[in-house]
């Protein structure tokens, strides 16, 4: 099994199409599995039009407060590093469930074992199938803000099929940050996704310094390609001692596709098709 | 000073671009600062043409701690792996001690609790650096930028908020660029904010994310209201959002048809508005249903 991962720091620099358009290619004649860990907006579905199954629900563990035990000390709000607990001296604590990360923090520091853990629901997982691949996704649900417990949800449903299938496609969400960072981990190979600007350039640029400091091999891909407009990129590829992969044409074709949910074909996924088999 | 935040739940719908735009048209009127909070990719500078090089002022912050491990004083009893909700220590059977992942640790202080031999402490990290600099405009923006590899990046988008206060004590607005999608330096740039802008497009991911999006402001109940970017590229779509905005009484700011020039500016590095005066009236238009959402809150 071959795991790669299409990434790019910007947003809508064309991830989702790269990662569902490789997949649906790569389905004709390997067993694949598509993974959306953009859990904070998850699309891949949406592109592919696969209608999705959720088979499960991600928890996180949360503070209960036994208030006939709790002796107000304060102890808890004290060594609540995400603010998720306050205390006024001589009151009963108030909980933020929203600021908690479940560190469990509070519950090692109540002198009277006042705490105790319950659950709360965060995100789900899904799974479904299309054109030939299978389908994982992950979903947060909305206002909480641990991207990553979903992130991990999903790996361990990865985790648990990934032996059946040759190549297994994660997509992940734009930016640099943990949820990015979690799904990045492990995976064979990167494909930074890019676009032929100045900001493409310069989140580009954050992907790879992330991606080398978690030692995985990448390759860069310019999407909205344009002849003699790629001179940034190819200048940034060129840094990092790397040749553009592969680039996408800027065609009204390909956002069309788009934009109907049918999967993009064109030569320069057959290109990466090719590279990422040998 | 009154917040007026751009977000989009799905990234390159064209928020920056848009927020910078608007910061123009609104300073015609108005003292204002801009905020980029997309602390993980922050573009909001180059969009006005300020390089990070050109900036006035960069400094080191840190929002966050990690958790070192004296090995001399390890006992080895696993205690740390055991507690760590964040599996951000392993251990390693031939040193028969643990392997702190600092990509994972959170910084949540269970495992000093937890250690018999006070072997871990808490160690401040230098997670983020903070800046600001003049805009050709009138205006300063103040940028974050975390450390690859960091987290925290909620705290950091406070810690950018408060710099623009700092920065611009007198101004009467704050434009804010939030990143894209929903956690949580998402929520932190909404957080505090008086009027939201959603930015979208007329894909089924970008009426996706708007609906994911607004429920961010929905939870605060902060108003917002819609800008639909390159709405003529699918009208049934733009459509979609109408419906989907009239059915939620949110207010369609405004409908931005697809223009080739919103690249070119980029560019380029030049605002659209400036790259392309023709779509003057337009943010004009925007400023106006701004101050009407901005005045009907205050009543």
């Amino acid at each position: 099994m071959k795991q790669i991962t299409v990434t790019g720091g910007k947003g809508g620099t064309g991830k989702s199409t790269v990662a569902t358009a490789l997949a649906v290619l790569l389905g004709k004649d390997y067993k694949v599995l598509l993974v959306d860990a953009d859990v904070d907006c998850p699309n891949d579905h949406l592109l592919l039009g696969i209608k999705r199954k959720k088979v499960k629900i991600v928890y996180q563990r949360i503070p209960k407060w036994d208030f006939n035990k709790c002796i107000k000390c304060g102890k808890c709000a004290e060594v609540c590093k995400t603010h998720a607990i306050f205390v006024v001296k001589g009151k009963q604590p108030i909980f933020l469930p929203q600021q908690c990360n479940g560190c469990g923090a509070c519950i090692l520091s109540c002198p009277v074992k006042a705490l105790s853990w319950k659950k709360k629901e965060i995100g789900f997982v899904f799974k479904g199938k299309k054109h030939g691949i299978d389908f994982i996704s992950g979903e947060l649900k909305v206002n909480e803000p641990v991207s990553e417990f979903v992130v991990n949800a999903v790996k361990k449903e990865i985790k648990k099929v990934e032996s059946k299938y040759d190549f297994v496609l994660v997509d992940t969400a734009a930016g640099t940050h943990c949820d990015v960072i979690e799904a990045l981990k492990q995976t064979d190979i990167a494909l930074a996704v890019t676009e032929p600007t100045p900001l493409g350039e310069h989140d580009l640029e954050l992907i790879i310094q992330l991606i080398k400091k978690l030692g995985i091999k990448f390759e860069i891909i310019l999407n909205r390609f344009e002849e003699g407009k790629s001179v940034l990129i190819e200048a940034a590829a060129k840094r990092h001692g790397k040749k553009i992969m592969a680039k996408i044409p800027y065609k009204k074709e390909i956002m069309q596709a788009y934009s109907k949910g049918v999967p993009v074909r064109d030569n320069s996924i057959e290109k990466i098709k090719r590279l990422v088999i040998e | 000073m009154k917040q007026i935040t751009i977000l989009s739940g799905k990234g390159g719908v064209g928020k920056s671009s848009i927020a910078a735009s608007l910061a123009i048209a609104l300073s015609k009127k108005h003292k204002i600062v801009c905020a980029d909070c997309d602390v993980d990719a922050s573009n909001l500078a180059l969009v006005f043409g300020l390089k990070e090089k050109n900036f006035e002022q960069w400094k080191k912050i840190s929002t966050n701690e990690k958790a070192y491990l004296n090995e001399k004083k390890c006992n080895g009893c696993k205690k740390c792996v055991d507690s760590c909700y964040f599996n951000a220590i392993s251990w390693n059977e031939k040193k028969k001690q643990p392997v702190f992942d600092s990509f994972s640790c959170e910084g949540c202080g269970v495992c000093p609790m937890v250690c018999p031999e006070k072997a871990i402490k808490l160690v401040e990290v230098k997670n983020a650096k903070i800046g600001f600099g003049e805009t050709k405009f009138g205006f300063k923006v103040i940028s974050g930028q975390l450390e690859m590899g960091e987290s925290g990046s909620g705290k950091v988008v406070a810690e950018v908020k408060k710099l623009a206060k700092e920065q611009a004590e007198d101004a009467e607005l704050m434009v804010i660029d939030s990143a894209a999608g929903i956690g949580c330096p998402v929520i932190a740039s909404v957080n505090g904010s008086d009027f939201v802008i959603a930015v979208t497009e007329p894909t089924s991911s970008g009426l996706s994310d708007l609906k994911r999006a607004l429920q961010i402001t929905t939870h605060f109940g902060i108003k917002s209201g819609i800008i639909i970017n390159k709405f003529d590229l699918n009208l049934e779509f733009t459509k979609k959002i109408e419906f989907f905005a009239s059915e939620n009484n949110l207010e369609i700011i405004a409908k931005i048809p697809y223009d080739k020039s919103f690249v070119d500016a980029l560019v380029d590095l030049i605002p659209i508005v400036v790259y392309n005066p023709k779509l003057e009236t337009l943010f004009t238009k925007i400023v106006k249903k701004i101050k009407n959402n901005l005045e009907t809150n205050h009543k």
